[in-house]
């Protein structure tokens, strides 16, 4: 999970493997605020994967490569 | 996760936030208002990486608080008067985000090695032509997280 210049430095870095997925770092940004927002509140609880599933799907990022389980 | 374990975990993430560094066991028994021994703090911790609550060294110690890096990493980040490193890019924003605060990461672009410095301001970064890349399927993050 790492950053690039472009999506140019992307292709070159993956070298012919298969892409997993590309996203605008605003994008990114976005679904870290989702995902890690709540982490050091005391009254934090586990996240379901119902629960995980359902912030990938609010931020579009939806398919089977972000299918959680 | 019973609610010791959840005790446990929201110390070592306040030890780890205030002193921008992993706690030890020892340090956690020794700051814990609930009497845990370094055993007992080692076991919880067991527990918590069995459940995917934060990732254990070879040597029982911490690696991983996610977002936070237990180790030295190419994801820094400077926020709060404070600096970490992050497991990998989305747990640098990850950082942010879970202070809620504004910051600063600094990395390299991992195809060139170029230095990236993007700051994060009200939840936005500062530079828009940045891309991430996930490799892993979701469903295959946890297989190895090390490499995810």
């Amino acid at each position: 999970m790492n950053l690039f210049r472009s999506e140019e430095h992307v292709n070159r870095w993956l070298d012919g493997r298969p892409p997993g997925d590309t996203l605008p770092v605003a994008r990114l940004c976005d679904l870290a605020h989702a995902w890690w927002g709540d982490r050091i509140d005391p009254a934090w609880r586990p996240h379901t994967l119902t629960q995980n599933q359902a912030i990938l799907d609010r931020l579009g990022l939806v398919g089977e490569f972000w299918r959680v389980a | 996760m019973d609610e010791s374990d959840i005790a446990l975990r929201n110390l070592t993430y306040e030890l780890f936030v205030a002193e921008g560094r992993a706690p030890t066991a020892s340090a956690i028994a020794a700051a814990s208002s609930f009497a845990m021994s370094v055993a007992e703090v080692a076991g919880g911790w067991r527990r918590l990486a069995d459940a995917h609550a934060l990732v254990l060294a070879d040597d029982g110690g911490l690696r991983m608080l996610n977002p936070f890096s237990a180790v030295p990493t190419r994801y820094r980040v400077h926020a709060a008067g404070r600096s970490w490193y992050g497991n990998c890019a989305w747990d640098a924003f990850g950082i942010c985000a879970a202070l809620h605060v504004d910051g600063l990461i600094e990395t390299t672009c991992v195809d060139c090695d170029d230095p990236i410095a993007v700051h994060v301001r009200d939840r936005r970064p500062d530079d828009d032509s940045l891309v991430f890349h996930c490799l892993v399927p979701a469903a295959h993050w946890w297989d190895d997280i090390g490499f995810t």
